[in-house]
Parts: structure tokens; C-alpha cells; sequence
């Protein structure tokens, strides 16, 4: 737009379409802002169930506000269910999530290395068959692992066996995973190979390489990793529906569908229950928010 | 180690080697020892918890086994049961219903989404996380507070009452149960497919569209000549786990339906293999079915790939 030169005529239009443009732009923020918000109404009405009495759910408007912040309803469901508190179950998964992040970080940082770094045979034949197990629904290995974890024994545990143990919900990620592997392998193939020619002139071995030089670089990716594999053990639900057996060992997930069966019609109470087992994800969320993005756009795997 | 370092750059140089240590037989040696070392862990898991138990799955799906007593060798028995009970049908319906609407309607709307989220202006990040927010929360959660939005007494129905619409008791209704419990999984399911999505917008070179205006392409002109072919390959990627994904729907419907005992409205593939094999005790039967399941999911991804060509744009 090269305002002197242009005739009365042009500048006229250029203006009205620029003023289109930002009736166009304000039209798309306003639709955004709206859709946006209408993601979050669930989230919302969680908030303002949690805080209204049984009485008050039942009979005001869905938009409404509790009339006065009842935070009672949380104690309510902290100590609802009998001989546990819902910090028991908070404390089990967070064990079980940690251990089994830990694992995965570790074996998978290793296969990814081998597959990145060593020539070997089969070497694609093998990679082909970890990538398949991503696609393959997990489902089918239930039962056979059941009847594994059901044949190792566990002295402490009552059954004798692996089973009513959080054993088998994170020794499993201690054996590698295809996630993991996948997504490490990517990173450390972008890896120069000058740095660790480098090291190797210093005498340094294929392991001290991984540990010195690879696994420090990859730090974005293995947040990348320890995130998703935390949130998934968190949020998995059949699992510890399977293995564990008693009260005092459930997880958040299992705790709250069990408290679910329980207390049938107490809204106010469930709502808090919901809301504060997916605090933790929440804040993970807004913390680091672009590890989850790139995590999703890598590998293309969802939560 | 170190002395045939100036072998391994003078090969490198001539026929660039497929890897970063050098060739040579020596080489591949050492390189074997170590790559077994460090995948010893995936190797391990790899036996005895995903790749072996698939076959020992089907081993077991043909026998009858209650855990307690000595499993019995039936042959294919499980199987021809698996296809006269009615549970099953159903279980196999549903799951084939709920893929069949949600997949396609939750691509949609993402690939919308994502198109509206792609825009430069201020605060789109903020914009986003919210958008984003469902992917990290844990179905079981979720499926509480949906139960409620769908409650006798739940916001839903106080929104239809003031439109004058009689309420609806969804979940709790056979026809509408399911249908209310995909519209739950799309919302859900959103983020993680409009994450990619934006991945896909973004990697197309903004002087296609340049170009396209240049030429007079309009809006929606440009969307179906550049943006859809482009982003095909995006799409067909989210189909498939999407597919995948669909097929092994349990959380939501454990804790919507009746707890413990969803009524046969919405009973899914892996609701049905988890109680016969986690409640009943029939690990045959569960075994049997879970084989099923793995075939029409491998028959429905290769099937779904063979289409590959006919619309998926490959730049």
C-alpha cells in the first residue's frame, strides 16, 4: 500500500477491507474465546458442584453459583470411604506412576541407543516388531500376564503371588516399552556424531558414551517420556482393576470409581473426589504444557 | 578401539556408512555384544510380556480354564461359543458402533478445531491450553463428571427443560446410553488429535497459499485444494490409532454404566474380556475373545491402510 500513489478509489477499498479483516479477526477470537470456554464447562461445573450443598445441586440453575463455598464436601470425600483416607490412594499412585517412569526412562533410553547408535543383525526386523507392539491392542496380553504375575511368588503379599501387589502394575516398565524407544531413538539419531567420536578418541566405551554424553542431551525427550508415562500409569484404570485387591492398595482411579459405587447420588462429594485426582495432571499440564504438545506430535499418541 | 579410529573416517568418507561406528567385521562384532547388552531389558520384556504372550493367549483360548483346576483342551470350542452368545454379539456391536460414529465425527470436528486454532494473533496460547486441558485427565474422572451432566437432575436436562424439551435420562436410556457415552469420548478425544493436526497445518509452506491467492483461490478453495491434500498424511496417521484406539474403549463405560454390571446397551469388546476373565474366571473364553478382538483390529487397520492410496497425498 503505497499511499500517494494510490487513487482515492483504491485507498477506499483498502480500507474497508481492512476494516472486514478485523471484524473477520474479532468474529474468530470471540468464536475461539466461546468454544474455548465451552471445553471447559465440564471442568466448571465440577468446580461449582464441589462446592454446593446435596440440597443446592439438586434445585438451582446449571450456570448458578453455590451460594457459599462448602469445602466441607472435600473432608467429606477425603475420609468417605472406611479405614483409608483418599490420601492412601493419592500416595499409591504416585509409588506406582514414579517407579514405573523410572523403569521406562531407563530401558528405554538403552534400547533406543542400541538402535541408534550399534549396527547390528535384525537390527530393523527387531525395531519393526517393538513399533508393532504400539499398534497392537494391549488387551490380549491380559490374560497370559495375569497368569504370570499369578505364578511369581511374593512372600509378603496374601495371596503368596504377585497378585493384590502393585508389582505388576510398574516391574513392566523395568523391560522396556515402544514409546519410549521410539521416541528416544528419534532424538538420538539428531545427535552429532563428532561428540561422541570425541569421547571415544578419549578411550570412553560405548556405555560411558550413553551416560556421559547422550542421556545428558536428551533431557528434553526424557521429560518428554517421564511425563507421558507418569500420566498414563496415573489415568490407567483397568489394570489396577485387575491386580489390586484391597482398599488400602487401590490407586486414584480405582479409589474413585469404587467410591462412585458407593455413594450413588452424592454429586457434591464425587465432584471433589474427581476434581482433586486430576489436580496433580492439571498442574503437570500448565507447567509443561510443550512437552505434552511435542510428545503428541512425535509419536502421535494420545493420553 | 581407538587405533582404527583414521579407518573408520576414510571409509566414512568414501561410501558414507549406515551408522556412526565404523564398519567392518571387528566392528560389528563389539557392536553386537554391546547393542545385546543395552537391549537386554526390552529383549527380556519383549518374551515375556508382549510378544510371547500374544501366542499364549491363543494357546489358552483353547482350553477351558478357571485358574483352579488343571485347563482342559477343547480345541476351537470357545471360539464357537464366543460366536453363538448373545453378551458377545452385543459387546462386539457396541464396540463396532461406537468406532464407527466417534472416529469419523471426532476427526472432523479436531481437523475444524485445528483449523480455527491456527492463527496468529494474541493469546493463542491461551486459547489453546484451554482446548488442550481433556488430554491429561483420566477417563474415570471424567466419566464422573459427564454421569453428572447426564443425571436425572444434571445440567443437560436443566438446559433442555428451558427450551421446553422433556429430559432425557441418557446414560441411563439403552438407545441414547451409548451415543451419550461418545459424545463424552470425543470431547475427551479432542486435544490429542488437534495437536496434531496444528503439527500437520503448521509443516505446510505458507507459499502454496501465497501462490493460491495470487491465482485469485478464495478461502474455502484454498482449505480443499492445498490445506486437505496436505494434511492427509496427518489424517490418516490419527485414523489409525484413532481406529486403535476406539476399538479398546473400557474406562469410560466401566464407570458410566451400572457399576460392575453395564447393561447390555453398553457393554464393549474389553469390558466383555475383562469379566470373563477378571470376574468369571474363564480365562479360555477371555482368551478366545481377546484373540477375536486382536483379529477384527488387524483386519480393520490393514484394510483401513489399503485405502492409503487412493487419498492419501504423500508431498
Amino acid at each position: 500500500m503505497t499511499a500517494p500513489a494510490t487513487t482515492p478509489a483504491v485507498v477506499h477499498r483498502a480500507t474497508r477491507r481492512s476494516a472486514g479483516r478485523r471484524a473477520r479477526k474479532a468474529g474468530l477470537y470471540l468464536a475461539l474465546v466461546a468454544g474455548g470456554l465451552a471445553m471447559m464447562i465440564p471442568f466448571l461445573w465440577m468446580l461449582t458442584t464441589s462446592l454446593k450443598t446435596r440440597a443446592e445441586v439438586f434445585s438451582s440453575p446449571p450456570f448458578s453459583f453455590p451460594t457459599g463455598l462448602h469445602w466441607d464436601n472435600y473432608t467429606k470425600m477425603w475420609f468417605a470411604l472406611p479405614g483409608v483416607t483418599f490420601g492412601t490412594f493419592f500416595q499409591n499412585s504416585i509409588v506406582i506412576a514414579s517407579l514405573a517412569t523410572l523403569g521406562q526412562l531407563i530401558t528405554c533410553s538403552m534400547a533406543a541407543y542400541a538402535f541408534a547408535v550399534f549396527d547390528f543383525r535384525f537390527k530393523r526386523v527387531l525395531f519393526a516388531l517393538i513399533l508393532a507392539t504400539l499398534i497392537i491392542p494391549f488387551q490380549i496380553v491380559l490374560v497370559p500376564n495375569f497368569i504370570l504375575y499369578r505364578f511369581l511368588p511374593f512372600p509378603l503379599s496374601e495371596s503368596g503371588n504377585w497378585i493384590g501387589t502393585n508389582l505388576p502394575l510398574w516391574v513392566w516398565a523395568f523391560f522396556g516399552g515402544a514409546f519410549g524407544t521410539f521416541l528416544l531413538r528419534q532424538f538420538f539419531l539428531t545427535v552429532p556424531n563428532e561428540l561422541a567420536d570425541a569421547a571415544r578418541v578419549d578411550g570412553a566405551n560405548p556405555w560411558q558414551i550413553f551416560v556421559r554424553i547422550y542421556v545428558p542431551l536428551a533431557k528434553p525427550a526424557l521429560a518428554t517420556l517421564a511425563i507421558f508415562q507418569f500420566m498414563w500409569s496415573w489415568n490407567d484404570l483397568l489394570d489396577p482393576l485387575i491386580y489390586l485387591r484391597d482398599l488400602p492398595t487401590y490407586t486414584t482411579t480405582v479409589g474413585l470409581a469404587f467410591f462412585q459405587g458407593q455413594y450413588v447420588g452424592k454429586w457434591p462429594e464425587m465432584m471433589a473426589g474427581a476434581l482433586v485426582s486430576l489436580l496433580p495432571m492439571i498442574i503437570l499440564f500448565l507447567v509443561a504444557q510443550k512437552y505434552f504438545v511435542r510428545g503428541i506430535t512425535l509419536s502421535g499418541l494420545k493420553g | 578401539m581407538t587405533s582404527t579410529v583414521p579407518v573408520a573416517e576414510l571409509t566414512g568418507a568414501v561410501e558414507s556408512p549406515p551408522r556412526r561406528f565404523r564398519p567392518g567385521a571387528a566392528r560389528r562384532r563389539s557392536d553386537t555384544r554391546w547393542a545385546l547388552l543395552f537391549l537386554t531389558p526390552t529383549l527380556i520384556g519383549l518374551a515375556v510380556l508382549s510378544a510371547g504372550p500374544i501366542l499364549a493367549t491363543f494357546g489358552i483360548s483353547l482350553t477351558k480354564w478357571d485358574m483352579l483346576t488343571t485347563p482342559q483342551f477343547v480345541g476351537l470350542d470357545n471360539y464357537v461359543r464366543l460366536i453363538g452368545d448373545d453378551r458377545f454379539l452385543r459387546a462386539l456391536r457396541n464396540t463396532v458402533f461406537y468406532t464407527v460414529v466417534s472416529v469419523p465425527l471426532g476427526l472432523a470436528l479436531a481437523l475444524a478445531l485445528a483449523t480455527a486454532l491456527n492463527q496468529q494473533i494474541r493469546g493463542i496460547a491461551w486459547i489453546r491450553t484451554a482446548y488442550f486441558l481433556p488430554l491429561v485427565t483420566s477417563a474415570t474422572a471424567i466419566a464422573l463428571v459427564w454421569l453428572w451432566i447426564y443425571s436425572p437432575a444434571g445440567p443437560l436436562n436443566d438446559i433442555l427443560r428451558a427450551f421446553g424439551i422433556s429430559p432425557q435420562r441418557w446414560v441411563a436410556d439403552p438407545t441414547l446410553a451409548m451415543p451419550s457415552i461418545i459424545a463424552m469420548s470425543i470431547w475427551q478425544g479432542l486435544p490429542a488429535n488437534v495437536i496434531i493436526f496444528l503439527a500437520g497445518l503448521q509443516a505446510i509452506p505458507a507459499e502454496y497459499y501465497d501462490a493460491a491467492s495470487v491465482d485469485g483461490a478464495g478461502r474455502r478453495s484454498r482449505f480443499r485444494s492445498i490445506t486437505l491434500p496436505l494434511l492427509t498424511p496427518s489424517i490418516f496417521f490419527t485414523g489409525v490409532l484413532a481406529l486403535i484406539g476406539a476399538f479398546q474403549v473400557f474406562d469410560q463405560v466401566y464407570v458410566m454404566a451400572n457399576p460392575g454390571k453395564p447393561g447390555e446397551a453398553t457393554i464393549t469388546l474389553v469390558y466383555f474380556i475383562y469379566e470373563a476373565g477378571f470376574r468369571n474366571f474363564k480365562m479360555g473364553y477371555a482368551g478366545a475373545a481377546s484373540w477375536i478382538m486382536f483379529l477384527i483390529v488387524a483386519v480393520a487397520t490393514i484394510l483401513y491402510f489399503r485405502t492409503q492410496n487412493r487419498w492419501v497425498h504423500y508431498q
